[in-house]
């Protein structure tokens, strides 16, 4: 046993047992993972403990960690989780094209927020949980990069 | 025998992505000199740096780039091109970029701007075709517009539940929005409207009936400026999303030669009710009864045209600009009989998972299959940042074989071998419909995606122990030392990886 912990898509993971991992394309990161009688392309990119595997047309992300890293980590997503107001972020870059809210508004779960056009499609942005509205940054009109703070529930 | 005179000297194309870098391989093939054009965005894209000279035409969005038409007929003089192809989407349908093209002087590769002008309002079209006898959607054929009340809701209660609004400007599923009870439909029209607008500058609408279950079927047509027009069998595009397709054959499962030849005299009615050479589309929708009802007629290439091709043997990109020279259509091509069966699959920058939600970001890794009877028609490589502003296709994957299941086999090998990093792409959703049993047999209609996949399954035991696997052996590779915190690890160390091989050689021994 080595010290290492796994996780896969965030829950703990074994790895499969005499399956191993060989370069087809070391620059690339392109490896075929085989038993000796079954083989499959896969990905593998990141470093350090966190890696992305793409896997069967998924990527899927894989933690490597030591049980120190771990304990790291889990206090950091504590602290994160405690409470306290929720940024809403874009997850795509775009254009804004509608706020639906205003400053101040108390919206429910799963109220649209505002609609960012991205790729040509309208997506709408929903709230992730009941709270008011706050610290609204952007307007119809605006371009947005991906992350890019949208407002606040709190 | 000496090679005939290229059809044009240069040929500026308006479009970017894998069908510029399609267009671009016909033209050299012709022997004809290539010029692209790109946005802000595309500075350092695919198609602009194959192209044998690349023209800016300014910011990102398409709407002061690639779809600017001014800034792409001056692009063209400037580099001393005769003629333009304008490939799909963007410019390829707009009756006014092809009027500008021929005032500018120079030759446009499509039907004529009078054609694209009838054809592009669907409603118009729909409207000529039946008049010209061929089956159409039930549905209405006057305009809806948003906010009318209840007259518009009665009118489409007469047609009847559930249907489609759709833009009359439009095309690609954009506008398109499904309608189950009377009671939503204000609000559809207002959505529907308003993408309309935004992506057609047109919000004009109509309404019809849903024909479910179908086959979604369109036949290619290729004319030439003499009345010679070719009718190049039909494809398959029933595996769609949003109203998007995501995979194409050629032939049609579900089309057997009576149909065929029914759909091919329909096809060549529907470009009697208008002047036309070059290259287009006939949508149909095929009933399971084996009825088939006119959609709309497209007259540009399509995406899916490989398809075509590899049954066909027919260039159309080569055939498109050499009609639009003025020649003729031999034998050869007015007489193309399909052979074998190919199979297109789209690759997309697109979480298939995630209600195949568009995805940014940057192509790292980039590995697409070869072998016998595989075809990649790529936009993208290794290390390409994926614009937002743009389609999110990355590439075409098409296989050829003599039947069917081959076909099938060879696609299976090739998504095998394909492999795109730093995005999810819809590669897993292709995975799963190749061993889909419905999709085997050929047995799928335009209800696959939504009811089959459905968000696709969940991530199996097995894929999560080899993810697990990949990842552990990855990060032992990069660091040799830690593997020898194994005790067993330390009688005998080696390289990390036979060092792993063997101590899991002792796990299974022990295991069993």
């Amino acid at each position: 046993m080595s010290d290492l912990e796994l996780t896969v898509d965030g829950s703990p993971a074994e790895a499969a047992e005499r399956w191993s991992l060989a370069w087809v394309d070391r620059d690339a990161g392109i490896a075929r993972l085989g038993d000796g009688s079954r083989s499959e392309l896969c990905l593998v990119e990141g470093a350090g403990s966190d890696w992305v595997v793409t896997l069967r047309g998924r990527r899927i992300p894989v933690t490597v960690r030591s049980w120190r890293e771990r304990v790291l980590a889990d206090a950091e997503s504590a602290a994160h989780l405690a409470g306290g107001p929720i940024e809403i972020r874009a997850t795509l870059p775009g254009l804004v094209v509608e706020v639906a809210v205003e400053d101040g508004a108390e919206v429910g779960e799963g109220a649209i927020l505002l609609t960012l056009e991205a790729m040509k499609m309208q997506n709408e942005v929903r709230a992730p949980r009941a709270g008011r509205v706050s610290s609204i940054a952007v307007a119809a009109g605006h371009t947005v990069i991906a992350g890019a703070s949208l407002m606040r529930i709190e | 025998m000496t090679d005939p005179a290229p059809p044009f000297h240069r040929l500026l194309i308006a479009n970017r992505g894998e069908i510029a870098v399609r267009v671009m391989r016909a033209c050299r093939e012709l022997g004809i000199e290539t010029v692209a054009v790109y946005s802000d965005a595309d500075a350092d894209a695919l198609h602009t740096r194959l192209a044998d000279r690349a023209e800016r035409i300014g910011p990102a969005p398409a709407s002061e780039s690639y779809l600017d038409i001014d800034a792409v007929i001056a692009a063209a003089l400037r580099s001393g091109a005769e003629a333009i192809h304008p490939g799909y989407g963007f410019l390829s349908e707009r009756a006014a970029f092809a009027r500008a093209v021929e005032a500018a002087g120079l030759v446009f590769v499509g039907p004529p701007p009078e054609t694209l002008a009838s054809l592009g309002d669907k409603l118009a079209a729909r409207r000529a075709v039946a008049a010209a006898g061929v089956p159409i959607v039930p549905g209405l054929l006057v305009p809806l517009l948003a906010g009318t009340g209840d007259e518009v809701v009665a009118e489409v209660a007469g047609i009847g539940f559930p249907g489609l609004v759709k833009a009359a400007a439009g095309g690609g599923g954009r506008g398109m929005r499904r309608v189950d009870r009377p009671e939503q439909l204000a609000t559809v029209l207002e959505a529907a409207g308003r993408e309309a607008l935004a992506a057609f500058g047109d919000g004009t609408l109509y309404y019809e009936r849903l024909i479910a279950p179908a086959h979604h079927v369109e036949v290619q047509l290729l004319g030439d400026r003499h009345g010679n027009l070719a009718v190049l069998g039909e494809r398959d595009c029933s595996v769609q999303r949003r109203h998007q397709k995501l995979v194409e054959e050629s032939p049609s499962p579900a089309v057997t030669p009576e149909i065929r030849a029914s759909l091919a005299d329909d096809a060549r009615r529907v470009a009697g009710t208008v002047a036309f050479h070059n290259a287009a589309t006939v949508e149909f929708l095929l009933d399971a009864d084996g009825n088939h009802y006119f959609l709309e007629m497209n007259t540009r290439l399509q995406v899916e045209h490989g398809v075509t091709e590899l049954v066909t043997g027919v260039d159309l990109v080569a055939w498109q600009i050499r009609v639009a020279a003025g020649e003729r259509l031999p034998p050869a091509v007015l007489a193309a009989e399909l052979r074998g069966h190919a199979i297109e699959v789209r690759i997309y920058a697109e979480d298939p998972h995630r209600d195949f939600a568009p995805v940014a970001g940057t192509v790292t890794a980039w590995r697409m299959p070869a072998g016998p009877g595989v075809r990649v028609d790529a936009g993208v490589t290794a290390s390409t940042p994926l614009p937002v502003e743009y389609d999110p296709l990355l590439a075409k994957l098409l296989v050829h074989a003599d039947e069917r299941a081959a076909a099938l086999a060879r696609l299976c090998r090739a998504l095998d071998e394909t492999i795109v990093g730093g995005v999810q792409t819809d590669l897993s959703f292709l995975r799963w419909l190749v061993d889909e049993p419905g999709f085997a047999m050929g047995a799928y209609d335009t209800g696959l995606v939504p009811e089959r996949w459905a968000g696709g399954p969940e991530l199996d035991d097995e894929t999560r122990a080899l993810a697990a696997r990949a990842g552990l052996e990855r990060r032992l590779a990069a660091e040799p030392g830690r593997a020898v915190v194994d005790l067993r690890d330390r009688l005998q160390p080696t390289s990390g990886w036979a060092t792993r091989g063997r101590a899991e050689a002792v796990n299974h021994r022990r295991s069993r």
